[in-house]
């Protein structure tokens, strides 16, 4: 549905993009996450048009953005970073001429601005002038403006930053169910938003992909290596001898340690093959020495910690 | 054509929802109502319209053309700079419309401004002709030159608005521009420069002068004509470059 293909944007001296490639189908959310200033808003200004990529090609439908920007345009629902509006005008008007420039007119338009103010939730401030609206309800315009032709792709660009908890919640739920049926590119810094909505993620960072799947396959990838931690209480056994037990278990690869615990404890790093299937056996080589378990964990990186590892520097 | 007349649409709905439509088309009618009453120095030092005891509205229109050099300017300056500054651009960008379909959108919008303003003063031509019997060809051929001259004034404007975010830059801009073009055809003779006949090609008085006369001659009006579209497709190109940026 859309291809992105060595996406290359200069700005003067700075390479805001460099050789970005990707694709997406049909029906995916797609988050695209990334610190500030990583070139996400670049990237989707690209796709949408507004801006042209120094090389490189994006494609919409098989359609190239830079020669065919007008039928690209017409498939495309945006919502611009800060959701800029004409504040002069009421959302009433405004969704009339969005929708009057792509050609919906007469009864079908008043009956879709209608249908789209009830399912961003806008419908008793349609006749309110924009410029008095407050911020959640603003990001409500964009967004009914964005969906009003009932686009095959929406392209969000932050759309929940401003916005308190309450409306985060419900934007996020709205962002879901309209990608039931339809692909969305939503742009953020916020990891939670991601996981929440999308169902794979791209990480940018300087321009560059870093790390692009679903978040399980993300975690999987850059994970670290597979890592159980462990803590025994000393039993009279020394610290050696425990680490020679637990390397004997099956599956276990190395074992690092100890370390001493806050307690009496001492802990142990144990690299195994398939954590999961280790520790079992670990708790039960513990027992049967009769030592006392205190802890016993998975230490692979969460996707927070894999996106600080990523983007950091 | 339906999205440059959507596009026009909103543009006069933002007119006539601000102060400024309002204050300039008062400010218009006002001064130029001065021309019935007053003598304007350096444009029409002799008498006034009721010394003249002369049914025409020529003044009008004269006077007319030095009022839109600084009024138009002032219509013209949000059209682009407003949308930069507030990011709306992006918005209109970013809908199935051409870059080209958008500077005619805006274009239009603000021609049917400068239409409505002209309209309002039917109120003279009443007067005009409840006094005495005017020529109907230099009544028409006013109206026509001052449309035409405030059609390129209007280009200029919009050219201007599109090269910066500053309302204010770009009114200072358009004026500047404008008031070259109007007088140009005054530079040789108060500079005591040679070039006579360059400098009235270019100027908007020496054309638009012609035809206030009620003579209408293709060349004038291919010049507006030439000025608007020069001024349009440097626009539409000022818009296209922020892809390159």
């Amino acid at each position: 549905m859309i291809r992105v293909e060595h996406l290359v944007k200069d700005y003067g001296h700075v390479k805001a993009l460099n050789d970005v490639s990707f694709e997406v189908e049909k029906g995916e959310i797609v988050g695209f996450l990334g610190p500030n200033g990583a070139g996400k808003t670049t990237c989707v200004k690209t796709i949408t048009g507004y801006i042209s990529a120094t090389s490189g090609r994006v494609l919409v439908d098989g359609l190239d953005v830079a020669t065919h920007s007008v039928e690209v345009k017409r498939k495309i629902g945006y919502l611009p970073e800060n959701a800029p509006l004409y504040l002069d005008m009421t959302p009433r008007e405004f969704l009339e001429f969005a929708g009057e420039v792509r050609n919906i007119r007469g009864d079908a338009l008043i009956k879709r601005v209608k249908e789209v103010a009830e399912q961003v939730g806008l419908a008793e401030r349609l006749d309110w002038e924009i410029g008095t609206l407050s911020k959640g309800y603003r990001q409500r315009v964009g967004l009914a403006q964005a969906m009003l032709h009932d686009p095959p792709i929406l392209i969000l660009d932050e759309p929940t930053t401003g916005l308190d908890p309450n409306q985060i919640v419900e934007i996020r739920q709205l962002i879901k169910s309209l990608g039931q049926n339809r692909t969305v590119i939503l742009s953020t810094h916020n990891l939670h938003e991601v996981v929440q909505t999308c169902n794979r993620v791209i990480i940018i960072h300087r321009g560059r992909i870093v790390a692009d799947g679903t978040p399980k396959e993300i975690q999987a990838k850059h994970g670290g290596s597979k890592t159980v931690v462990l803590s025994v209480i000393e039993s009279g056994k020394s610290g050696q001898e425990i680490k020679a037990l637990l390397s004997g278990v099956e599956g276990v690869r190395s074992v690092e340690g100890p370390t001493g615990g806050v307690d009496s404890s001492l802990t142990f790093k144990v690299v195994a093959e398939d954590p999961t299937e280790v520790r079992p056996r670990l708790f039960k080589a513990i027992s049967e020495a009769g030592m006392v378990l205190t802890e016993l964990r998975d230490e692979s990186l969460d996707l927070e910690a894999i996106f600080q590892r990523l983007t950091m520097d | 054509m339906g999205k440059i007349w959507t596009i026009a649409k909103k543009e006069l709905h933002a007119y006539f929802s601000s102060p400024i439509a309002y204050i300039a088309i008062s400010i218009y009618l006002i001064l130029v109502g001065v021309t019935f009453f007053f003598k304007i120095p350096f444009l029409f030092p002799k008498e006034n319209f009721f010394e003249a005891r002369e049914a025409t509205l020529r003044p009008l229109f004269q006077w007319s053309v030095v009022l839109m050099a600084v009024l138009l300017p002032a219509i013209s300056m949000r059209l682009f700079a407003e949308e930069k500054k507030d990011g709306t651009l992006e918005l209109l960008m970013t809908m199935p419309v051409s870059d080209f379909q958008v500077v005619m959108g805006k274009f239009v919008g603000a021609l049917a401004f400068l239409a409505v303003a002209l309209g309002l003063t039917v109120g003279y031509v009443i007067l005009v002709f409840a006094l005495g019997k005017p020529d109907i060809g230099p009544l028409l051929g006013g109206y026509f030159g001052v449309f035409l001259m405030g059609g390129g004034f209007l280009a200029i404007g919009l050219m201007a608005s599109a090269w910066t975010k500053s309302q204010i830059v770009a009114f200072v801009v358009a004026l500047v521009i404008s008031g070259f073009l109007l007088f140009a055809d005054r530079i040789p003779e108060l500079f005591g420069l040679g070039g006579v006949q360059l400098f009235n090609l270019l100027s908007f008085n020496y054309h638009f002068e012609s035809i206030a006369r009620g003579v209408i001659d293709s060349r004038d009006i291919v010049y507006f004509l030439s000025v608007m579209a020069l001024a349009l497709e440097i626009t539409r190109y000022t818009l296209e470059s922020r892809k390159w940026r």
